[in-house]
């Protein structure tokens, strides 16, 4: 028996598929440009590297990574660019690889950036409330180290104690406090960028009204399409000296979406409003144990910030709007403890999904609010149609939907049905006035949706601001711009060669 | 090539990354070849698509402590330590991992004479500079000291292998702690002479096995009311001993591991039985082994123990990251074991503590090697009961 595996293996073992690649010609001098530029160890081309970095948090598959490079500083990602550009290859940033929309998906063997070993605090200036940090921060680690001097960073994504900053600016990432305190743009003032060209610039500025054009707005949200950023300046955000939390269980998912529309009618601004489905939250609260109601409808998940009195008042009202819309229950958390957990629940939930099928795909459109009920009943409708299983998660306050189809990839034609349904589920938003992503980014997941929300000239001109910045269209190519309206087809979306795993 | 994992253990895994920064070889190289979700992604891309073993993958799987912080961050309940040494079990069969030396170097333990011979000469070649300085032995290793003696029959203190020969005062404390709550208490000495995690770790289930059938029949439950709990001072074993249930996965070994209390989670529950007396004047940073934290779940036990023994608790910052000791790893690793560490001496210097104190000799050795001095919880209960022995 040993002896038959030892021999099975031994063929297996030393198939290594690195000579494959290195024996390839252009492959070799790229590598061995970007390896003198770097240190060798930091430059990677093995199998496994590569196909790992082949995939981010999302359902799609199939990319496949060229050589993955682990920069530390502004001077190397530079380098990998100019050495990119010379062997006309294009590039693709990543940071810790939790999006969903498969922006960090590398197309056609691009050259990866991985930011994560660039991942220092550089400064925190408390009397300016900015802080310097590289792009490879984790989002969470950022908001940790700021806890002691009275501040945190505002925009919290649900894999905020995973994602970067980079990764954030990239994405203009929300969260669920991104209702009150506004999302990722709002936070970064400034940042050191690294174009396709290999230059480096800086764009915004610590001042608060920067001369010129705001190409520091235009680039946080890119997705890596304008350049990658080594350094970032982002806003400190005093830490609320009172946080309510409450906790409302509802019989049905609509009476969830009316008290939200009646607690923002009312004027109150809560920091976050969420609202999760029966199936997230049995599933949720089996990992986390908080307490969430499990035979409800659906719960809202609100809270509210500011003076110890105001919270008061204000958690008071909405738990009187909640009942006044059908609330079954009403829960304060009365510890940080037991708020830490009702919010650990609640960022986990994509996660937690996994115990009931091995799939899922994440949608994440924005409708107006007054609209949520209306579109909420024709998800479940047209998920019943498409006999798929749909679960809903969203930040309510902002009309941020998060419609998850699970599934088990491996039945078959279970795939057409799961992009059926994604599909009008989509054009259900943007019928009701809504828009295609609210944070996760376009990626490669909704680019053939942009055509339904913007006109060729809308889509024309956005090419052109890209090819501004990108004249080549090397910076994670074929991403966000449908075919046709910029760089898709550009030729640093070399073929695939061969000798890497899918 | 079959890893002989389930795959229903495998697909449990999602890929969303939630587990990435609970894992200190992530955490030190940002690579995702060194990830919880990386390794689970090979594990797929070798058994599913039958892509080849080749050096890189035997790394990743290789450079993974063991540590199980990834299973407590998962929120889709993926069982990584099993699928893990799963893995290895497969490829040391194979002979991919896990070479001879190393497989050498494990067997003393089962056998308590060669191990004490063994840590004599290695005391010996310490003295003299001769133990290289990779395998960061700070404290001097004894030459030799009296077995521990029976007291009563309420319960078996497990004092193992490693343990047993290099931290004895450890077990006399604890034995002293649990005397001091009531209990007679009989040190397992040569009766279980290993519980098997080493070898488990580095794919050699089956020398476990042997060991873990051993033990179980050395250790009997006793005719009494309740069965005779096993209670053990080191979290690795431990948590090696509550697994044996599924090791095995007979009822006789599911009901051995019921049997089977950390002293910390032990203690904690007959607390009442301790005498009142004035706290210490020190104040404790914890630092959580991962056995007990990721694996037995039972790290609350440890404050719960110590509260009422010291004037202040103080928790680390780090989130019960790993200090990169892993049982053998910090020998087999020793670079990143080194990195991780100093992820975990930076978050000691900042608690600013008396004492650090942690439940498991590899952490305590491995902390030494830098000269972070830690004592074991049951000491500094001990010191409380007792005053300084
Ligand atoms: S067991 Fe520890 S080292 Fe291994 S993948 Fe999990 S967290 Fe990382
Ligand atoms: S192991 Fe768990 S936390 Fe880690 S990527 Fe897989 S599903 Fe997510």
């Amino acid at each position: 028996m040993r002896g038959q595996i030892t021999g099975r293996l031994a063929s297996l073992v030393k198939r290594s598929s690195k000579s494959a690649i290195e024996a390839d010609g252009p492959d070799a001098a790229l590598l061995a440009d970007l390896r003198s530029a770097l240190a060798p160890d930091r430059v990677k081309m093995d199998g496994a590297q590569r196909s790992l970095l082949g995939h981010d948090a999302s359902v799609f598959g199939g990319g496949v990574a060229g050589p993955v490079c682990y920069p530390v500083d502004a001077a190397e990602v530079s380098a990998i660019m100019t050495i990119a550009e010379q062997h006309g290859r294009g590039i693709v940033p990543r940071g810790a690889g939790t999006g969903l929309a498969g922006g960090a998906i590398p197309l056609g063997a691009p050259v990866v950036i991985a930011v994560t070993k660039m991942n220092s605090i550089l400064e925190v200036d408390t009397e300016n409330r900015i802080a310097w940090v590289e792009p490879g921060v984790i989002n969470l680690d950022l908001s940790k180290h700021l806890a002691s001097y009275g501040f945190h960073f505002a925009p919290d994504p649900s894999s905020q104690q995973v994602c970067t900053i980079g990764g954030n600016v990239g994405n203009n990432s929300g969260g669920p406090h991104c209702l009150l305190y506004g999302v990722t743009n709002a936070h970064v003032v400034a940042m050191e960028v690294v174009l396709a060209s290999g230059e480096i610039v800086t764009l915004g500025g610590l001042d608060a009204e920067p001369d010129g054009y705001d190409l520091r707005g235009a680039f946080v949200g890119s997705e890596g399409t304008l350049g990658i950023t080594t350094k970032i300046a982002v806003r400190l955000t005093p830490n609320a000296p009172s946080v309510r939390t409450l906790l409302l269980a509802f019989s049905t998912v609509q009476a969830a979406a009316n008290t939200v529309s009646a607690v923002i009618a009312d004027g109150i601004v809560p920091a976050a409003m969420e609202v999760m489905d029966q199936r997230i939250t049995i599933a949720v609260e089996n990992y986390v144990n908080a307490g969430y109601p499990t035979d409800a409808a659906a719960v809202l998940l609100a809270e509210v910030e500011g003076l110890e009195g105001g919270t008061a008042i204000d958690a008071d009202r909405i738990a009187e709007l909640g009942r006044e819309n059908g609330a079954v229950s009403v829960r304060v958390a009365a510890t940080d403890e037991e708020r830490a957990l009702l919010w650990k629940g609640r960022k986990t939930a994509f996660g937690a999904v996994a115990q009931i099928a091995p799939d899922y795909y994440l949608h994440d459109t924005v409708v107006p609010r007054s609209k949520l009920a209306e579109v909420l009943d024709q998800i479940y409708e047209i998920a019943d149609r498409h006999d798929v299983l749909v679960m809903n998660v969203f930040h309510a306050g902002d009309g941020n939907l998060h419609p998850l189809i699970v599934f088990d990839g491996r039945i078959e034609g279970t795939w057409d049905r799961v992009h059926a349904a994604g599909g009008e589920i989509l054009q259900a938003s943007l019928a009701a006035g809504g828009v295609l992503s609210g944070e996760h980014g376009i990626g490669v997941e909704k680019q053939q949706y942009m055509s339904a929300m913007f006109s060729d000239d809308d889509l024309d001109h956005q090419g052109r601001l890209r090819r501004a910045f990108d004249p080549a269209c090397r910076a994670n190519p074929g991403k966000v711009l449908p075919a046709g309206h910029s760089c898709a087809d550009i030729a640093a979306l070399r073929k695939v060669p061969s000798g890497v795993w899918g | 090539m079959d890893l002989k994992l389930d795959a229903d253990d495998l697909n449990t895994c999602v890929q969303c990354g939630l587990c990435l920064p609970h894992c200190p070889t992530f955490r030190v190289t940002g690579e995702e070849t060194m990830s919880p979700r990386g390794r689970i992604a090979l594990m797929r891309a070798v058994q599913d698509d039958g892509v080849p073993v080749t050096d890189e993958v035997v790394d990743a799987f290789a450079t993974c402590v063991q540590c199980r912080g990834c299973e407590p961050a998962c929120p889709s309940g993926v069982p990584y330590g099993h699928l893990m040494e799963r893995t290895r079990e497969t490829l040391a069969d194979a002979g991919a991992m896990t070479p001879t030396w190393q497989r050498l170097a494990l067997k003393p333990l089962a056998y308590p004479a060669m191990l004490r011979a063994g840590s004599k000469a290695l005391s010996v070649a310490q003295r003299l500079n001769l133990v290289p300085a990779r395998l960061g032995l700070s404290e001097e290793i004894p030459f030799s000291q009296e077995p521990l003696a029976t007291s009563g029959d309420d319960l078996f203190l497990f004092t193992g292998c490693v343990m047993d020969a290099w931290q004895r005062d450890v077990h006399a404390s604890g034995q002293r702690v649990l005397e001091a709550a009531g209990f007679g208490v009989t040190p397992t000495n040569d009766l279980a002479p290993c519980c098997g995690a080493l070898q488990a770790h580095a794919g050699l289930a089956r020398d476990t096995r042997s060991l873990a059938e051993k033990m179980m029949a050395n250790l009997p439950a006793g005719g009494g009311e309740t069965p005779r709990p096993i209670v053990v001072d080191s979290a690795g074993c431990g948590a090696a001993m509550k697994d044996y249930g599924h090791l095995l996965g007979t009822p006789e070994a599911e009901a051995f591991s019921a049997r089977v209390f950390d002293i910390q989670e032990f203690v904690a529950q007959h607390m009442n039985r301790l005498p009142a007396v004035e706290p210490l004047e020190l104040a404790v940073a914890v630092q959580d082994p991962c056995h007990l934290r990721h694996v037995q779940r039972v790290h609350d036990a440890t404050r719960t123990v110590l509260r009422p023994f010291v004037r202040e608790l103080i928790e680390l910052d780090d989130d019960g990251l790993c200090c990169g000791a892993g049982g053998a790893y910090s020998v087999l690793q020793p670079e990143l074991a080194g990195q991780i560490r100093e992820r975990k001496v930076a978050s000691i210097e900042r608690a600013a503590a008396d004492f650090v104190a942690s439940a498991n000799p590899g952490c305590s050795m491995h902390l030494g090697g830098v000269g972070v001095a830690t004592v074991h919880p049951m000491q500094i209960v001990d010191r409380g009961l007792h005053g300084i022995a």
